[in-house]
C-alpha cells in the first residue's frame, strides 16, 4: 500500500496533475459539451429546455449563407497563407543575408516587422480601418490618388472588404512565417551554398536548386500552422469591418459568435463550431504526423 | 578584382532597399496612426494629409486619460495579466519539469495532446464556458477570465519551460538529489534559479498573449469597467465620432504601448525561443 503511494508520489502523474485538469476542465471536457450541443435543438435564452436532433447539421446543409460562408473563409484563409509565406519567406532571405553580410539595421528590420505581430488584433483592425478609409486621413486611398487612380471602396465594397481583410491580415501574419523561414535558413550547411558557388550556381538557382529544397519540411510545418491560426482569425476582422459589408467578410468564427451570440441558436452555433474543432484537429493531425517522421525530436 | 567588389557593394545596396520598403511597409501605419493621434480636428480633414502635424496636439492623449476608461481598461488588463502570469507558471512549471525529466508511456502523445489543445479557436470551448460560467455567476468577474486565461496560455508555456529544462543537464538535479534533496527540492533550489531566462521568455509571451487576448473577454464580460483594454478600445471605436478620429489614435497608441515597450526591450532575449516554440507549436 506504501509502496503503491510512494510510486505515485515519485512518477510523473503527481507533476502533470494542474495542467491535466486545467486542460480537462477547460478544454477537453466543454469540447465534448460542444459536440453534444451540436447534436440539439438549445437555444440561448430563449427557451432553457432542448431535445436531440440533427436538424442543424441538415440546416447548414441546406442553406446556401453556409456555403457562402465557407467559401469566404476558404479564400481569407488560402490568400493571407500564399500572401504570408512568400512575403515571410522573402523578408526571411534578405535578413539572412543581412546577417551573414554584418549589414547593420538587420535587427532593427526584424524587429519592425516582429511588432506588427505581437499587437492586439482589434488595434490591428481598428489601425487598418483608419489607414483604408475614404476620409482624407486615409492615406492609402490618398497614394492611390496620388499615382493617378481613383479611390477605391476598401471597407463599403464586398469584394474589396475581404482584400482589406486580408491586407491587414497579412501585415499582421508574416512575421511568423518570417521567423520560422530565417530558423530554417539558419539550418542549411554553409558547404551547400560554397559547393553551389563553385558550381557557378546563380543567384535564383541556388534558390531553386539549393535553398527551397532544404526549406521544405519548415516550409510545409510553416503552411499548416498559419492555416490553423487563419482559420481561427476573429479579432482583427470584428474591428475592421465587423464582418461585413453585407456579411461579405464573415469568416467561420465570426459566424460562430454571430450564430450563438447575435441570433442565440445555440445548437446551429455548435455545428459549426465542430466544423471548425474538425478542421483544427485535422491539421494538428497533419502536423503531428509530419512532425513524427521528418524530425528526429527526442520528446 | 575592381567589378567583384562593385558587385559586392551593388548587393549592399540592393539589401538596404529592401530593409528600407520592409520597414517602410511594417512601421509605416503605425507612424501614421501616431501622427493621427498628434493632430487638431480640422488638421484631421485637410487634404492634402501631412505625416508631420503643424502643431503636435499632445492634447488629445490628456483628453483620452481623463474623459475615458482607457486608464482603467489598461489598469484591468494589467491586473489581469499579472494574475495570469503567476497562474500559468505555478501550473506548467511542474508539468514542463515531469515532461524533461520522466521517461513514461505515452509522454509523445501526452505532449502532442497538449499541442493540440493550442490549435483550438477558444471560440469554441468559450460556448460551453459561457453557459457554466452563467450557472455559476462567473461571467462579469476576473477570476473567471483569470482561469480561462490561463488554460488558453497553458499548452504553449508547457511546451517551451519543457525545451528549457531540457537544455539544463539532468546531472544537476541527480547530483542535489544524492546530496538529499527530493526531486521538489531540487527543483526549487537548483534548476529554477538557472532557468531564468527560459522564465523569463515564457513571461514575455504570456505577457504579449494574454494583453491581446479578445475572445474571452469579448464573450464573458459586459460590464465595461471590468474591461480589458482589447475590449474596451473596440468600445471606444463606437462611442468616439467621425470627428474624433485624433482620439481613437492616441486610444490605440495607448493601448499598445505597454507591450512595444516589453517587447522591444526584451525581444532580443526571446527571438531564440520563438523560433524553437514556433517550431513545436
Amino acid at each position: 500500500m506504501w509502496q503503491r503511494i510512494k510510486e505515485v508520489k515519485d512518477g510523473p502523474l503527481f507533476w502533470i496533475l494542474p495542467t491535466g485538469a486545467v486542460l480537462i476542465v477547460f478544454y477537453l471536457y466543454p469540447l465534448f459539451d460542444v459536440l453534444r450541443m451540436s447534436f440539439t435543438d438549445a437555444y440561448l435564452f430563449i427557451r432553457p429546455g432542448y431535445s436531440y436532433t440533427l436538424e442543424s447539421y441538415s440546416h447548414l446543409l441546406t442553406t446556401p449563407d453556409f456555403f457562402f460562408m465557407l467559401r469566404i473563409t476558404f479564400i481569407f484563409v488560402s490568400a493571407s497563407v500564399l500572401f504570408q509565406l512568400l512575403l515571410g519567406l522573402f523578408i526571411a532571405l534578405v535578413i539572412n543575408e543581412g546577417t551573414r553580410r554584418g549589414l547593420s539595421g538587420t535587427v532593427v528590420t526584424r524587429t519592425t516587422v516582429l511588432c506588427a505581430w505581437i499587437l492586439p488584433g482589434v488595434v490591428i483592425g481598428i489601425i487598418w480601418r483608419m489607414l483604408l478609409s475614404g476620409s482624407p486621413y486615409g492615406v492609402v486611398n490618398y497614394l492611390i490618388e496620388r499615382v493617378g487612380f481613383n479611390k477605391l471602396p476598401f471597407l463599403f465594397s464586398p469584394s474589396f472588404a475581404l482584400v482589406s481583410v486580408i491586407i491587414a491580415n497579412i501585415w499582421r501574419g508574416t512575421a511568423f512565417t518570417m521567423i520560422l523561414q530565417y530558423a530554417g535558413l539558419q539550418k542549411i550547411p554553409p558547404e551547400l551554398y560554397e559547393a553551389a558557388r563553385v558550381d557557378g550556381a546563380s543567384a535564383s538557382q541556388l534558390l531553386r536548386y539549393v535553398v527551397i529544397p532544404q526549406l521544405r519540411s519548415m516550409l510545409f510545418i510553416n503552411v499548416v500552422l498559419i492555416t490553423i491560426y487563419t482559420f481561427n482569425t476573429f479579432d482583427i476582422i470584428i474591428a475592421l469591418t465587423g464582418g461585413g459589408p453585407a456579411r461579405s467578410t464573415e469568416v467561420i468564427a465570426l459566424n460562430v459568435y454571430n450564430t450563438i451570440f447575435k441570433f442565440l441558436d445555440l445548437g446551429t452555433g455548435a455545428a459549426i463550431a465542430v466544423i471548425l474543432l474538425f478542421i483544427n484537429l485535422v491539421m494538428s493531425l497533419v502536423y503531428y504526423r509530419f512532425f513524427r517522421v521528418e524530425t528526429e525530436v527526442e520528446i | 578584382m575592381i567589378r567583384d567588389s562593385f558587385k559586392v557593394r551593388g548587393m549592399d545596396i540592393t539589401l538596404y532597399m529592401c530593409y528600407f520598403v520592409i520597414i517602410a511597409f511594417f512601421i509605416g501605419p503605425l507612424l501614421w496612426v501616431v501622427s493621427l493621434s498628434l493632430k487638431t480636428p480640422s488638421e484631421i480633414f485637410a487634404y492634402p494629409p501631412q505625416l508631420i502635424p503643424n502643431r503636435l496636439a499632445i492634447e488629445n492623449y490628456a483628453t483620452v486619460w481623463t474623459r475615458s476608461h482607457i486608464p482603467l481598461w489598461i489598469f484591468n488588463s494589467f491586473k489581469i495579466v499579472m494574475f495570469t502570469v503567476i497562474g500559468c507558471l505555478s501550473v506548467s512549471i511542474p508539468a514542463a519539469f515531469a515532461f524533461s525529466r520522466f521517461r513514461f508511456k505515452g509522454k509523445r502523445e501526452a505532449m502532442f495532446g497538449i499541442l493540440a489543445f493550442q490549435m483550438i479557436s477558444p471560440m469554441i470551448i468559450l460556448i460551453p464556458l459561457y453557459r457554466y460560467f452563467s450557472a455559476l455567476n462567473l461571467l462579469d468577474t476576473h477570476l473567471g477570465l483569470v482561469m480561462i486565461y490561463i488554460a488558453v496560455q497553458t499548452p504553449f508555456t508547457v511546451w517551451l519551460l519543457k525545451g528549457f529544462f531540457d537544455s539544463i543537464p539532468q546531472s544537476l538535479d541527480d547530483a542535489a538529489m544524492v546530496d538529499g534533496c527530493s526531486r521538489i527540492q531540487a527543483l526549487f533550489r537548483i534548476i529554477l534559479p538557472i532557468s531564468v531566462p527560459g522564465i523569463a521568455a515564457a513571461i514575455v509571451f504570456i505577457i504579449v498573449q494574454s494583453w491581446s487576448q479578445f475572445i474571452v473577454p469579448f464573450i464573458l464580460l459586459t460590464n465595461l469597467k471590468l474591461l480589458p483594454i482589447s475590449v474596451g478600445i473596440f468600445h471606444f471605436q463606437f462611442v468616439q465620432v467621425e470627428i474624433s478620429t485624433q482620439l481613437l489614435a492616441a486610444a490605440s497608441i495607448l493601448a499598445i504601448l505597454p507591450v512595444i515597450l516589453i517587447f522591444v526591450v526584451l525581444q532580443r532575449f526571446i527571438v531564440q525561443f520563438l523560433i524553437a516554440g514556433a517550431v513545436k507549436g
